[in-house]
């Protein structure tokens, strides 16, 4: 059991899963912070350094450090021209989330780029699937 | 849109390009060489460069007039990847790299 749970953390395509997913979680957390974050005088409020106030800003800073760390994991095994593009996941899972869960209103327009940008995503990673298979 | 700030566009686009190159070069290297410690902090100093003047740049455009240029970095970084890494860039991969792009850029216009 805790074998199998290592092999699958060691898992570069479960990694890359796992920076998508993590890199969701901090916008979802920093939006929520921003909102909530005491407004200062317009001269200072450009830097969104009232939002440290926030705990929900921190919880996604801690996120965006995981996601960094799991980030660079992929890096050393997966090769950037099908890591990068995978990546960009997130631009159809942020757009998902924010409408799910913070009642975000999306336009025709940006679901027909997000089905773009999954169209995308699926052609690079069949292949890759393809090959995960034969090894 | 002035001549600064388009090269400010330019320019953080470029670092933050160059940063990602420069992270996967650093991580293919041994840990313990000198090349990793090299390459992953030149990673991380220029992707904190872009990260700043695009925080800059916000201040004064939208992030939806911004956004398309970040949506570019997808094709850009599969290029550079193929021509200074080496790696192997199909047919496939870059119609789904240009895809992704140009879904991006969608988004972001909407």
């Amino acid at each position: 059991m805790i074998q199998k749970a290592k092999e699958l953390l060691l898992n570069p395509w479960f990694q890359l899963c796992l920076t998508v997913l993590l890199v969701t979680t901090s916008e979802l957390f920093l939006k929520r912070g921003a909102v909530e974050a005491p407004r200062l005088p317009a001269g200072v409020n450009w830097t969104g350094v009232s939002g440290l106030a926030s705990a929900n800003v921190w919880y996604g800073i801690l996120f965006v450090i995981a996601s960094f760390i799991s980030w660079l994991y992929v890096l050393r095994f997966i090769p950037l021209t099908i890591a990068y593009p995978l990546s960009n996941f997130v631009h159809v899972l942020i757009p998902l989330s924010s409408w799910f869960f913070l009642d975000e209103i999306i336009s025709t327009r940006r679901w027909c780029g997000i089905a773009l940008v999954l169209i995308g995503v699926l052609i690079v990673a069949k292949p890759v699937a393809r090959m995960e298979e034969k090894l | 849109m002035t001549l600064i700030s388009a090269l400010l566009i330019f320019v953080a686009l470029i670092l933050y390009i160059l940063g990602q190159l420069f992270l996967k070069h650093a991580m293919e290297s041994d840990l313990r060489s000198r090349r990793f410690t090299k390459f992953l902090v030149a990673g991380l100093v220029a992707m904190t460069i872009s990260f700043f003047i695009t925080l800059g740049l916000l201040q004064h455009f939208d992030l939806s007039y911004l956004y398309p240029f970040q949506g570019l970095s997808v094709v850009i970084i599969s290029i550079l990847a193929a021509v200074i890494l080496r790696e192997k860039l199909t047919p496939r991969l870059f119609l789904g790299a240009a895809l992704i792009s140009g879904g991006v850029v969608l988004v972001s216009l909407s």
